[in-house]
């Protein structure tokens, strides 16, 4: 979930008020938003947004404007949006795409800014809105990368072409001297983290102007010069470049609508493609592309639990900043610019839940009669456990994930029916158990300071492969138990696999076992009918001195699922 | 003072009974003339000592000569000295190594009594290089030896009884601290003389006057109930105070037993447990939460891939199509999805279970109506280990299907989970975000310990989500964070600890 950061000052004069905490913890809930801490020094407060499909809201402008009209209970207005009728005129802006991006990085949009100088508030959100539009919502630049430039350098018509990765170069950020695009990859930190997006494709995109002046080489890296923003600039080109038409649009709508919140004008381009489009071969942008959202009465009234009047959810909606009408019980919602999370009338009930108030939904109770119970996989797991505490055992429980060294190696076993992780953070949690053993020895090797006897059990979950099933793995109820002493041995053992099983009322018989775990000859199979239900024996000095443990050591296990279905 | 002879143990009573007032109180006495062992005796005066009923007056430190083993098999056998002599006397002149042979001794320690014996001139080499006998007596030295250690074998040879002459022959046959073995070693020993204090003199009043003796029978036996000895007699108290000895018994997890309450708790508001494998899909995992494949959750650093098997064989239709049209364009359920092409392959990779909610999707298809489920599910998370993350642990989840469930009920549920579970004073609901449920909610409670907190999220499950699996009315879905709760319920403060394989520990550990 994104967090930002905006400046205090800032957002409080955008505000229209200054807020103290306990307000502003009422007021951010409107925009699933949570105060996450503070740096007065610094003279920002930390956000928190929760709706990951709500991009709008990740920078200071769009956190204000979304809190001022639930306060202020005003739409929003903004007059740069062309849109499917009305185009709006954009002289020599205008950004011309080659064919061969169709398949590459098909879409731009873009859009020039004037009227005010850059300050030091404006550039920290425009390069915060960059980093989480692009991260979080561009999926790490690989669907939306944006820049920015100076616009006054730029000479019309921009060119956003596929380029030889090897032969065209220029200077990008942060460095000195010319590097192809291929160079770029490797050697700028950028082109390490990004590069990869584009890597595997035979041309790179590229953004010239018309003098052959570099842009930059998207989704990585702007050039020195025109892609070099800096305060005190009052023209900005901005374009953002992706994979997904509808994303690329309503990230620079969402940019626009900060930039026109701040006081700039918004100075629309015209996009001409080679290649269709939805919104056709020319696309005037910012584009206002969204459809409308809609919704029944009664079906706002089913989910709410409440009979709304069409004029009470018209206002909610209005204080979420959405237009909407209501016609004949059906709810039509304008939705606005910056947004494009409605994809059914659900969400357009959310809207008027949150804009209607919290406060005014009261709870009622469920009253449908329904059977409590729990399974009976947990109803057996409390006899076993029962019995287990009868016999003296202290019930432990354990992590599921552990090393190859704990699981295997030190087990002295092959592990083959152990699932490894494919992506572990560390060695340390790389295997799922496959054994409540294991989880059983390491307690013991841990417990040297404990007042023996040591009695320990766990009834969990173990996982291992299994051919047979769907997934080619199964997950187990499983007994794990342990016993360590200076007289412990196969017999003890033995015997409590005799209480355990006489009191689940289940007949066994013992069978000869070959498992490096155990001492030869001092270790079986538990067998109920023809099932072998589990094992337990004498752990082998050889695992034991692998674990550190200097205490004649037993452990068994028993497969709960195998004996529940053994009756 | 108050004093409780209750306290007393019969060894301390005997002593308080038997002394005067004034009168010197010795380990020595106290085991002539009331027969206790050394041990006892020492017992005895450090009890009272502590209880201030004797107070010691004077210590004094003596020397004692304690007979070792090698000085008792001396008595039989003799020094080697003794059996060198012996053994020349009736032979005549030997040489050593044969002497040695014959006397099973050590060379070493032939040499040095033939060595010492020479110097006193009792022995002598021949010029055939053969020991000889030069006088017909033992030296005086190893006569006094032969009397000590038989003085030896009848108790410690106090330093005091001995002479200038016998202590310079018992020192030489002594073992020194680090020296080899020597038929004696040396013991210090502390003699105290107590006395009475007043308490007391006190205490062995109120013994009188209770006319308790120390004679009390202790422990019942199973003789003294089966010959009846115990008639007549009376039974000493205990102390009631005495730390009694630790027991070491059987026992429940307490984190287990917590969860084990959470279940119960939920089954009496009626919800039916479910359970499922720690091995998901994809598909279950998050395509059937309506969460898009490219969502930035569903990245490889938030969920454990599995390696192999990296795919399950198949995803269970019509669930399948079902979910891939709602993705792609919303199939009937009057969404316009995602708008992107649903990846049939990556639908089946497998991962480890992320989250609950993922039992509460396939729940669904065979879920009843009206219904209320819920499962307390273990799920494994790409996260770095710490105090407040595990690579494991539980959420607790579930659902509650009905014509007429809405997101007023949902706010009562949430309620119910409030005061039944948390046992919150003040509960308050807030928007929130989940991919899955729309409306969300949030419900913080104020917690009479750990004031206000995220309680869980809940929502209305997308009509995405159910549609898919083929359920029609709504369904509300809800998530607690009992594990905070669990810690302040134990007494900890770090989830790590909840799986701590530390046995010690978990024998300690109680709730609240």
């Amino acid at each position: 979930m994104p967090k930002i950061e905006v400046l205090t000052e800032t957002f409080y004069r955008d505000l229209g008020q200054k807020y103290t905490d306990e307000q502003l913890e009422e007021i951010l809930p409107s925009a699933k938003a949570e105060l996450d801490g503070r740096d007065d020094e610094a003279g920002v407060l930390k956000i928190e947004l929760n709706d990951t499909n709500r991009p709008d809201l990740w920078s200071s402008a769009g956190l204000v404007r979304q809190l001022k009209t639930i306060t202020g209970n005003e739409i929003p207005f903004y007059n740069f949006f062309s849109n499917e009728e009305e185009e709006f005129e954009c002289a020599e802006r205008i950004v011309e795409v080659d064919p061969k991006l169709e398949n590459i990085r098909p879409f731009i949009a873009a859009f020039a800014v004037t009227g005010k100088a850059v300050n030091e508030a404006v550039l920290k959100d425009i390069i915060q809105t960059q980093e989480k539009l692009c991260w979080n919502f561009g999926r790490k630049r690989r669907s939306i990368a944006m820049g920015v430039y100076r616009n006054d350098l730029i000479t019309y018509p921009v060119q956003y072409r596929a380029a030889d990765p090897d032969a065209v170069r220029f200077v990008p950020l942060q460095m000195e001297q010319e590097l192809s695009l291929r160079q770029i990859n490797e050697q700028h930190p950028k082109g390490k983290e990004f590069g990869h997006i584009v890597a595997g494709f035979p041309l790179f995109p590229f953004l010239d102007d018309a003098n052959g002046q570099v842009l930059s080489y998207p989704p990585v890296i702007n050039s020195a010069d025109i892609g070099a923003v800096q305060e005190g600039d009052s023209e900005l080109f901005i374009e953002l470049t992706g994979t997904v038409h509808d994303d690329v649009l309503l990230a620079a709508s969402i940019v626009a609508c900060d930039l026109a919140d701040s006081g700039f004008t918004i100075l629309p381009v015209k996009i001409v493609y080679p290649y269709d489009t939805d919104y056709g071969r020319e696309v005037v942008t910012p584009y206002y592309f969204q459809k409308p959202a809609a919704a029944e009465l009664t079906y706002v009234h089913k989910l709410l639990g409440y009979e709304l009047s069409p004029d009470q959810a018209v206002k909610a909606l209005k204080r979420m900043g959405i237009f909407s009408v209501c016609d004949e019980g059906m709810l039509y919602a304008v939705v606005p610019e910056y947004r494009n999370d409605f994809l059914h009338p659900v969400d357009v009930i959310e809207d008027i839940m949150i804009g209607h108030g919290m406060k005014n939904f009261s709870p009622i109770m469920p009253d449908s009669f329904t059977f409590g119970r729990i399974t009976r996989e947990e109803e057996f797991a409390r006899k076993v456990k029962d019995i287990m505490i009868g016999l003296g055992f202290q019930e432990m429980m354990y992590n599921y994930l552990g090393s190859r060294k704990n699981f295997i190696t030190r087990m002295n076993t092959e592990g083959a029916e152990y699932i490894q992780i494919a992506n572990p953070m560390t060695e340390n949690y790389e295997f799922v158990r496959a054994s409540v053993i294991p989880s059983l020895v390491e307690s013991e090797s841990v417990s040297g300071n404990a007042v023996y006897p040591h009695k320990i059990f766990e009834v969990g979950k173990t996982a291992f492969l299994d051919a047979e099933d769907n997934s080619g793995t199964v997950t187990r109820n499983i007994l794990g138990f342990l016993a360590a002493d200076t007289a412990i041995g196969f017999n003890e053992i033995s015997s409590t696999i005799s209480a355990i099983l006489f009191y689940l009322n289940r007949d066994y018989m013992l069978k000869e076992l070959e498992d490096t775990r155990f001492i030869a000859g001092r270790c079986a199979a538990v067998y109920v009918g023809n099932t072998r239900a589990g094992l337990f024996g004498e752990l082998h000095p050889v695992v034991l001195e692998n674990w550190g443990i200097q205490m004649p050591t037993a452990a068994g296990e028993l497969d709960l699922d195998l004996l529940l279905s053994n009756t | 003072m108050d004093i409780d002879v209750k306290s007393l143990h019969p060894l301390e009573i005997k002593v308080l009974l038997h002394v005067q007032a004034g009168e010197q109180l010795t380990s020595e006495k106290i085991q002539t003339e009331l027969g206790y062992k050394l041990g006892q005796c020492n017992q005895a005066f450090s009890w009272l000592s502590a209880k201030q009923l004797i107070e010691e007056t004077s210590r004094v430190t003596r020397i004692q000569y304690e007979l070792t083993g090698l000085g008792k098999s001396v008595i039989e056998i003799g020094f080697p000295g003794e059996r060198m002599f012996k053994l020349l006397q009736e032979h005549g002149a030997l040489p050593l190594p044969r002497i040695a042979e014959i006397l099973g001794l050590d060379k070493s320690d032939i040499g040095s009594a033939f060595g010492k014996l020479s110097k006193q001139g009792v022995f002598g080499m021949t010029a055939e290089k053969q020991a000889e006998l030069r006088k017909k007596v033992l030296p005086r030295d190893l006569i006094l030896a032969r009397e000590l250690v038989l003085r030896g074998a009848d108790g410690p040879v106090e330093n005091e009884s001995l002479t200038e002459e016998e202590r310079e022959v018992i020192q030489s046959i002594s073992k020194k601290r680090g020296a080899a073995g020597a038929p004696f070693r040396v013991v210090e020993r502390e003699d105290i003389i107590y006395t009475l204090t007043s308490a007391g003199i006190e205490a062995a009043a109120v013994l009188r006057a209770k006319q308790i003796t120390g004679e009390e029978l202790g422990t019942v036996t199973q003789e003294m109930l089966a010959s009846g000895s115990w008639k007549n007699k009376t039974f000493r108290s205990y102390s009631l105070n005495a730390p009694p000895s630790r027991v070491l018994l059987g026992r429940r997890n307490p984190y287990a037993e917590y969860l084990q309450w959470v279940k119960d708790k939920l089954v009496s508001l009626g919800f039916e447990e479910f359970d499922g494998p720690l091995v998901e899909t994809e598909f279950w995992n998050g395509d059937a939460l309506f969460m898009p494949q490219f969502h930035s959750a569903r990245d490889i650093h938030d969920v454990y891939y599995v390696k192999e098997p990296a795919y399950a064989r198949e995803i269970p239709q019509p669930y399948l199509d079902q979910v891939a049209a709602a993705h792609e364009d919303g199939w009937k359920t009057g969404s316009r999805g995602w708008g992107y092409e649903f990846d049939r392959d990556f639908t089946r990779r497998q991962v480890m279970r992320s989250q609950g909610t993922v039992l509460s999707a396939k729940q669904l298809p065979k879920a009843e109506i009206p219904g209320k489920y819920f499962g307390i599910a273990r799920c494994f998370r790409y996260d770095q280990v710490d105090a407040t993350h595990g690579a494991d642990f539980y959420q607790t989840e579930g659902i509650v299907l009905g014509e007429d469930v809405n997101l007023r009920t949902l706010l009562g549920l949430l309620k119910m989970f409030a005061e039944e579970v948390a046992g919150a004073e003040e509960v308050k609901y807030v928007p929130g975000y989940f991919p899955f449920t729309e409306p969300s909610i949030e419900v913080h409670i104020k917690h009479p310990v750990l004031g206000w907190f995220e309680l869980g999220g809940s929502g209305i499950f997308r009509p995405e989500v159910t549609q898919a699996l083929g359920i029609d009315v709504p369904v509300l879905a809800w998530g607690l964070g009992i594990d905070r709760m669990a810690l302040m319920h134990l007494g900890l403060n770090d989830l790590r600890d909840l799986f701590t394989p530390d046995i010690e520990s978990v024998r300690m550990r109680r709730g609240k």
